[in-house]
């Protein structure tokens, strides 16, 4: 492989697709304006554009080239500007090997090249054959050449990518997924934007037409009638959403890694080594929690600088039940949590006044607005349960072998875990209304992607919020009546 | 331990923090200044005064409110700022304090801190002042305000424990 190789000319039209992809939502925006537009001169815009990067991919797939030579992966790429990419194997941290649905259709792969650190830079090459790509991984995967004899190579590889555990989705538990799949709020509010795009269509004509096609049905019908189908078809999305992103959903545990197959259509591969993991999220959506279902994640850091948050789905449905025995193999220092620390009761006033403020804005307007707003006044009592279920739901433990677990409430259940060591920050908040009652409210931050993450708990007495602030400071609790203060120091 | 961060920041902070608010408050002069630009170009080319049909009671009163805001946020809020402003730095972790209604108090632990700059703009440095930023691998934090040598110094220091404490991201 010291030779200088060209991808699969596929390579062209899925830089193509790529662009179009991150493009998605200004091109559908520059659709509606081009539609609407009687000129449509927008529509010229919108040919040229993709005109344009077409033949970019062409030229960028006959610029691109790469080898591997001395122990490095080379790179050479660029049309006007000449970039050259040098990995040097010891580097490297993740190859992964994704098939993308353009790629399946060619029988090719997807290589990316990732290794740690500060200036992480990620070699992507976009269309190669299986083959190759083994190949590649393999030569990329042999430690110091001709150093060592090759029967320790040969060892240490079968070593190091040896599967330790398996953990796959069923086919009962993805459609199960698919059902209870939360995430319609996000899509509902997106359908909602369209709708406002709608809105010139909806006008008097057509309502009195569908007034007359329904007799005896009124205003409030019609926009409940709406609202209904706005959270059916967000549902079937979502509900799709989660068949094409985790069917054949398997995760993989070896000595240093974990490794994520997962798709329909497009299979993704995603690995995470164990030293990257910053915490574990278990998830429980409002119409999971009841059956005793969640999802769990990862955040990691490094790699992919141009990601500002970096979730990875560990398990897309997994019983409560089985998230013990799930940590203890595949994340075996972030065991189940367990809870030292909630709000006190002189919080929880707070906790269920705190989601009403903003239906005190709402409902006047709806009162205003429909001639039956008022009956929005029976949000209250569902919108302060919320609250209360917030406020039973906060909660932190502090383990004495240095991991923390906070568990809080925005509309579905968060429990993350994580090591004292890899909190990035810790803040404690308070406006005068809570001083007043000696409250504080404790965020916690872990890094993720090339950002970060962050964890709050509302209203925490402040003693014991400065017992978690001290806690991830310097590793000591101040528990005088139990461990006095003696040093419980970690060092990995 | 359990007491909050200590070290003040420099008084000559108020007066930094006074020129800056003075600097960026000129935009409570946009709608005055907004308004009087466009009730004059209607004169222009008409040969009426140039000041003719200028709405003075709702030009003076823009104005009035503009540098009321104006002079009331320059000579309260430096102070305030500087009041709350506090700061530790011990050999596991830097604590911050600040914030003039919401109270914020942020940690961050010494073997978390990815690198430490000292910066400083052109208000700054007339009164010798610099900021101190501290970043991670998630989040960036600033200790505004010390005098250089402070500064400096603090920089150093957080470095030198940085790499005593050396870990990984």
């Amino acid at each position: 492989m010291s030779e200088f190789r060209k991808q699969h000319p596929v390579a062209g039209v899925s830089q193509v697709i790529e662009t179009i992809k991150q493009n998605f939502v200004t091109l559908i925006i520059l659709l509606f304006i081009g539609t609407t537009n009687s000129e449509g001169y927008f529509l010229y815009f919108l040919a040229a554009g993709l005109g344009i990067s077409f033949v970019g991919g062409i030229f960028g797939w006959w610029f691109f080239r790469f080898r591997i030579f001395e122990d490095e992966l080379q790179i050479q790429k660029g049309i006007f500007v000449k970039k050259k990419v040098y990995l040097s194997k010891d580097r490297i941290q993740v190859i992964d090997i994704t098939e993308g649905l353009l790629q399946r259709i060619f029988g090719l792969v997807k290589v990316e090249v990732k290794t740690a650190g500060g200036g992480t830079e990620t070699a992507t090459i976009n269309a190669i054959t299986r083959r190759e790509a083994e190949e590649l991984r393999a030569e990329l995967r042999k430690k110091n050449n001709g150093e060592v004899h090759p029967e320790d190579i040969e060892k240490e590889e079968v070593d190091e990518d040896e599967v330790l555990s398996t953990w796959k989705l069923s086919t009962k538990d993805l459609v199960y997924a698919a059902f209870t799949s939360g995430n319609f709020g996000l899509i509902a509010s997106i359908l909602g934007a369209v709708s406002g795009q709608l809105n010139e269509m909806i006008n008097e004509e057509t309502l009195e037409y569908i007034y007359e096609m329904m007799p005896g049905y009124s205003d409030v019908t019609v926009y409940i009638a709406l609202i209904i189908a706005i959270i059916v078809v967000s549902w079937l999305l979502s509900f799709l959403g989660v068949i094409f992103s985790y069917s054949d959903f398997q995760l993989q545990k070896t000595k240093d890694e974990l490794i994520i197959t997962r798709g329909l259509i497009e299979r993704k591969h995603v690995t995470v080594p164990f030293d990257r993991i910053q915490a574990v999220r278990f998830v429980e959506g409002i119409i999971r929690q009841p059956f005793g279902y969640g999802m769990i994640y990862v955040e990691s850091a490094g790699f992919d600088q141009t990601q500002k948050g970096r979730s990875i789905v560990l398990a897309p449905y997994i019983a409560k039940s089985n998230l013990s025995s799930f940590l203890e193999e595949f994340a075996a220092e972030y065991t189940e949590p367990e809870f030292e620390i909630r709000p006190s009761e002189k919080a929880l006033f707070r906790y269920l006044r705190r989601p009403n403020y903003f239906l005190m804005l709402l409902i006047p307007v709806l009162w205003y607005l429909l001639t039956y707003g008022w009956v929005s006044l029976l949000v209250i009592p569902l919108v302060s349960f919320l609250g209360w279920l917030r406020y039973r739901d906060a909660a932190i433990g502090m383990v004495n072998d240095g991991i923390l677990r906070i568990r809080y409430r925005t509309i579905s259940r968060t429990t993350a875990i994580m090591k004292r060591k890899r909190i990035q920050n810790v803040g404690l908040s308070e406006n005068p209304f809570q001083r007043r009652k000696n409250l504080k409210n404790l965020s916690i931050t872990v890094a993720s992607g090339s950002g970060g993450m962050e964890f709050e708990v509302k209203d925490l007495d402040h003693e014991k919020s400065l017992e978690v602030y001290h806690w991830i400071g310097n590793g000591k609790k101040i528990d005088p009546s139990l461990e006095n203060e003696e040093d419980v120091e970690f060092n990995d | 331990m359990n007491q909050e961060p200590s070290t003040r920041i420099h008084k000559n902070a108020i007066k930094a923090w006074t020129v800056n608010t003075l600097l960026f408050g000129l935009l409570w002069f946009i709608p005055a200044a907004f308004y009087f630009g466009i009730a004059i170009s209607h004169n222009i080319g008409k040969g009426t005064p140039w000041y003719n049909g200028v709405d003075w009671v709702l030009f003076s009163s823009l104005f009035l409110i503009a540098l009321i805001i104006y002079i009331a946020i320059a000579a309260v809020m430096p102070k305030l700022r500087w009041q709350r402003w506090k700061y530790d730095v011990s050999d596991k972790e830097i604590d911050m304090l600040r914030g003039i209604i919401i109270k914020k108090r942020t940690l961050v632990p010494i073997n978390r801190v990815q690198h430490v700059d000292t910066r400083q703009g052109p208000v700054y440095r007339k009164f010798k002042l610099a900021s101190v930023t501290i970043s991670t691998a998630a989040t960036t934090h600033e200790i505004p305000a010390l005098d250089n040598e402070t500064a400096d110094e603090l920089r150093n220091t957080i470095s030198t424990l940085v790499r005593k404490v050396e870990g990984d991201v």
